[in-house]
């Protein structure tokens, strides 16, 4: 009787890891897509010597629109990128954080970018600091003063917590409209062209 | 590419196997040239264990060019470049125009735009030799010299004469180009008085656009030098230097078209008492005062004064140099003070910088084979810590026909004025660039202000903005035999603190304040070949080629932060670090070939020059903000000067030719590059 019940057991065991890992095979999370963005205006008004202001362009990653509403993950002005995280950085027309959204920058290319980053390493925006840093050289672009192109830095990819706690990577390829391989001083901005996959489920890879 | 490089190859090579060839023709002997900028003291230049070349009068003469930029470009190792600002300037060692001293029969030049000199201000005209030095001369010169010399010599009457040229040469573009000179000497009287007048019409590379690439200019250059023999032993030398230029001022502000004008007035003097107290001392007291001043301003289209800009720069300074021969040996010494001011629109106040130094040198000469000279300088300044500068050169002459020299010297140059004190706010775009002395003050005034959003952590003004410093090595040997003279220099420069502008600041216009910090390290390295064969006396082929590295110290040590570029599809990639090309504007390969021939029959002198320039980028275009292999590259170009010359009578001589003859243009990335200009001279010698 215990032989049996052992082999029962046994049995069951097999039958379960069996029934189990098939299960699996069923359920494998599919890879994440990569979705291109073109052409997010991000207009701004002011500028120039005069003050900064007008609303920002809010974008949902789970939705793959640009949304009004607060659930939103990242919003963009002019070259500013803020994200659905923190506090209030102290400029115009901001809107409220509601979510609980962070960025950890990357270097990378966007495609090797396939585990999440250290916890310790994303970054909410908060009083005069943003989790994207502005300015040339310092966040995703530089500015060049001769030509006064704005150019994205190769190698940066932004992996965002967004709103409700979701992952998300996205990398910028161009602020000017219809991406032009070499933007020139007539190539009509701010018109963000990006890269982004969403990982809808559970898990800490893309 | 490939087909360039083999055929240089191949001229080399020619060069060489006619070199082992036994000739049994006449030889034509190189003479020896001796020079005085290495060393301070006259000193034969194949046995100076530094490296330096010699421009003649005679060379500048037949290649029928007429401004020192002109001339300068031609030398091997040497090339004249516009920066990212569209200033042209000289480029040696792979190091750029601001670490170039000029000198004016030993006295430097000042009035620098961004660092760079404008060397077309100086005409050739009375040119006896031009010498260039190349590596740190600090050890004699202090700051500035950290890249090398040059240093233009006027002509000097030696014995009673009375002689002079009178030249008018015309050129495309409508260029005109007077000169005249005349050297006289009366026992102790002399004097060697020169003019020149320069004017053009610029020119247009495209004819679409409002602006010239070179607007319509003039200018004219008077210069006096006086000598008065009080005795053999105690002579005089006053000379001065007055030069104007008027330029068309143009440009176009956010589309609408504003004109004006921009002039230039220099003036240099100098004073100088060449006393030999016996056999053995020899001094020489020199007082130099020289003043550079441009005004530009513009107007709109209704004639409404829109901008106006001012520079006013002043150098004082005195000196005092004393050479000791003992036995073989001499023993030179220097002592001297700067002081300079600056004024200029963007700074707050008229600045001043005070500095005081001494040097010593000791050229050793322990056998016939062996010379040494060891040096330092010392230099004590108002605005930024001490330098010393201390340099040691070997010269080992194996045979009277070959020699090896080695050097090393410290190098550095001083922040300008422009990096401590400016201050200047972008009136369209916004930005504001703060020298390294007022940025503390003005960015809390900008905080008072509310104009700012925030500092960059980290950053302060406690401690001065440092001098850029660097390491020179040379190692080179020099050969000549019979018709055949070789020369050749490996270089190595390592440059630290360099000074750059970085963020500082971000204003609540979302533009930046930018300030000037000791950044990074640079390097450069290559070598240096010269040939020289003289087929016969009237026949003479030339040979010049330089290899150069230069690259960012961080950018090798740190590849990692670069190495991620996006390719046409504007996707990322990642690159090696071999992928690293260095440092902006820099051509790997530069060379040049240079005939001259002359036919005595019908007393006609062909001068055939043509320059090479291999790949070189300006800035990055594919987003790591670095120089590699996947950037857009300015393509390499060949240019090719002709002149001939042919002495009608003893006193007349004419001169036809072509600089460019290819009209070879790139409009959209070389700016300095006009096409084809074709050129007429007369020159009457009295």
């Amino acid at each position: 009787m215990k032989t049996n019940f052992l082999k029962l057991s046994f049995l069951a065991l097999v039958l379960f890891t069996a029934s189990c890992s098939s299960d699996d095979n069923d359920n494998t999370i599919p890879a994440v897509e990569t979705i291109k963005v073109s052409n997010l205006n991000a207009p701004q008004t002011g500028g120039q010597g005069q003050p900064v202001g007008g609303e920002f362009t809010k974008f949902s990653f789970s939705e793959n629109k640009v949304v009004t509403t607060d659930k939103w993950d990242v919003a963009f002005r002019g070259t500013t990128i803020i994200v659905n995280g923190g506090a209030k950085v102290g400029i115009n027309d901001e809107p409220e954080r509601t979510g609980s959204g962070a960025i950890s920058i990357v270097s990378n290319t966007f495609a090797s970018v396939t585990t999440f980053p250290a916890a310790t390493t994303f970054a909410q925006d908060g009083a005069a600091v943003y989790a994207i840093p502005t300015g040339s050289g310092n966040g995703w672009y530089t500015y060049d003063s001769t030509t006064h192109i704005i150019s994205p830095i190769a190698g940066k990819v932004f992996v965002v917590k967004t709103h409700d706690g979701k992952y998300a990577k996205f990398e910028i390829l161009s602020y000017y409209k219809d991406a032009p391989a070499v933007p020139t001083g007539t190539s009509l901005s701010p018109f963000y062209t990006f890269n982004f996959a969403y990982q809808a489920n559970s898990t800490t890879t893309f | 590419m490939k087909f360039k490089i083999t055929f240089f190859a191949a001229v080399l090579f020619c060069q060489i196997s006619f070199a082992q060839e036994k000739d049994s023709t006449t030889v034509n002997k190189l003479s020896e040239v001796t020079v005085t900028t290495g060393t301070r003291t006259e000193r034969v230049l194949s046995s100076l264990p530094l490296p330096m070349s010699i421009i003649t009068s005679e060379q500048i003469v037949k290649s029928g060019v007429t401004r020192l930029n002109e001339i300068l470009n031609e030398q091997t190792g040497i090339i004249l470049i516009p920066d990212e600002s569209g200033f042209e300037g000289i480029q040696m060692q792979g190091l750029d125009a601001a670490y170039t001293m000029v000198l004016i029969d030993g006295v430097p030049l000042v009035g620098r735009t961004s660092g760079v000199l404008d060397l077309s201000r100086v005409s050739v005209g009375n040119i006896e030799r031009i010498e260039i030095v190349k590596g740190a001369s600090s050890a004699l010169y202090g700051s500035e010299a950290m890249g090398g010399v040059i240093n233009v010599i006027t002509k000097r009457p030696v014995k009673d004469m009375f002689s002079g040229s009178l030249s008018y040469r015309y050129a495309t573009f409508n260029t005109n180009d007077i000169s005249t000179n005349v050297l006289w000497k009366k026992k102790k009287f002399a004097a060697n008085l020169f003019a020149n007048f320069y004017s053009t019409d610029g020119y247009d590379l495209d004819e679409s656009t409002t602006l010239q690439n070179v607007e319509k200019f003039n200018n004219y250059t008077i210069q006096p030098k006086f000598y008065y023999d009080f005795s053999q032993n105690l002579k005089l030398i006053v000379g001065n230097r007055f030069y104007n230029q008027k330029m068309n001022n143009a440009a176009v502000i956010e589309s609408e078209n504003y004109n004006g004008d921009a002039k230039e007035n220099e003036w240099n003097s100098q004073i100088k008492l060449e006393h030999k107290w016996n056999s053995k001392i020899y001094s020489e007291y020199e007082l130099y005062a020289t003043n550079y001043k441009n005004d530009s301003f513009l107007n709109d289209e209704n004639d409404v004064l829109f901008e106006e800009a001012y520079y006013n720069q002043w150098l004082f300074r005195p000196e005092l140099r004393t050479t000791f021969s003992i036995a073989n040996d001499k023993l030179t010494t220097g002592v001297g003070l700067n002081h300079e001011t600056l004024d200029r629109t963007y700074f707050d106040h008229n600045v001043n910088f005070n500095s005081q130094y001494v040097f010593v040198q000791y050229d050793y000469n322990p056998t016939e084979k062996w010379n040494l000279l060891a040096g330092f300088r010392y230099d004590n300044h108002s605005e930024y810590a001490s330098q010393f500068s201390p340099k040691l050169a070997v010269n080992y002459k194996l045979s009277n026909n070959f020699s090896l020299k080695s050097s090393v010297g410290y190098g550095y140059k001083a922040p300008d004025f422009r990096q401590l004190y400016f201050d200047f706010t972008n009136p369209s775009v916004g930005y504001t660039v703060l020298g390294y002395n007022v940025a503390e003050d003005r960015l809390n005034q900008f905080e008072e202000q509310d104009q700012l959003l925030s500092r960059v952590a980290g950053i302060s003004f406690d401690k001065p903005l440092e001098a850029e410093s660097s390491i020179n090595v040379n190692f080179g040997g020099f050969y000549k035999r019979n018709k055949l003279k070789i020369d050749v220099n490996t270089f190595y420069n390592a440059i630290d603190n360099l000074i750059d502008t970085q963020v500082v600041a971000q204003k609540n216009n979302g533009q930046n304040i930018f300030s000037y910090s000791n950044y990074n390290k640079i390097f450069t390295y290559g070598i240096e070949y010269n040939t020289t064969y003289s087929f016969t006396k009237e026949f003479v082929l030339s040979f010049g080629y330089q290899y150069l590295i230069a690259k960012d110290k961080s950018v090798v040590d740190n590849f990692e932060e670069y190495q991620y570029i996006r390719n046409s599809d504007l996707q990322t990639i990642k690159i090696n670090k071999s992928d690293y090309f260095g440092l902006y504007n820099r051509s790997k390969h530069t060379a040049n070939i240079k005939l001259a021939y002359t036919i005595p029959k019908i007393k006609t002198n062909v001068n055939l020059r043509v320059f090479y320039r291999s790949k070189y980028g300006m800035f990055d275009t594919n987003g790591n903000q670095i120089l590699d292999q996947y950037d857009t590259f300015v393509k390499d170009y060949f240019l090719t000067n002709l002149s001939i010359s042919k002495d009608l009578t003893e006193k007349v001589m004419l001169q036809a030719g072509a600089n460019n003859v290819f009209n070879f243009t790139d409009p959209n990335q070389i700016n300095n590059l006009a096409g084809r200009q074709l050129f007429a001279r007369v020159q009457y010698n009295f």
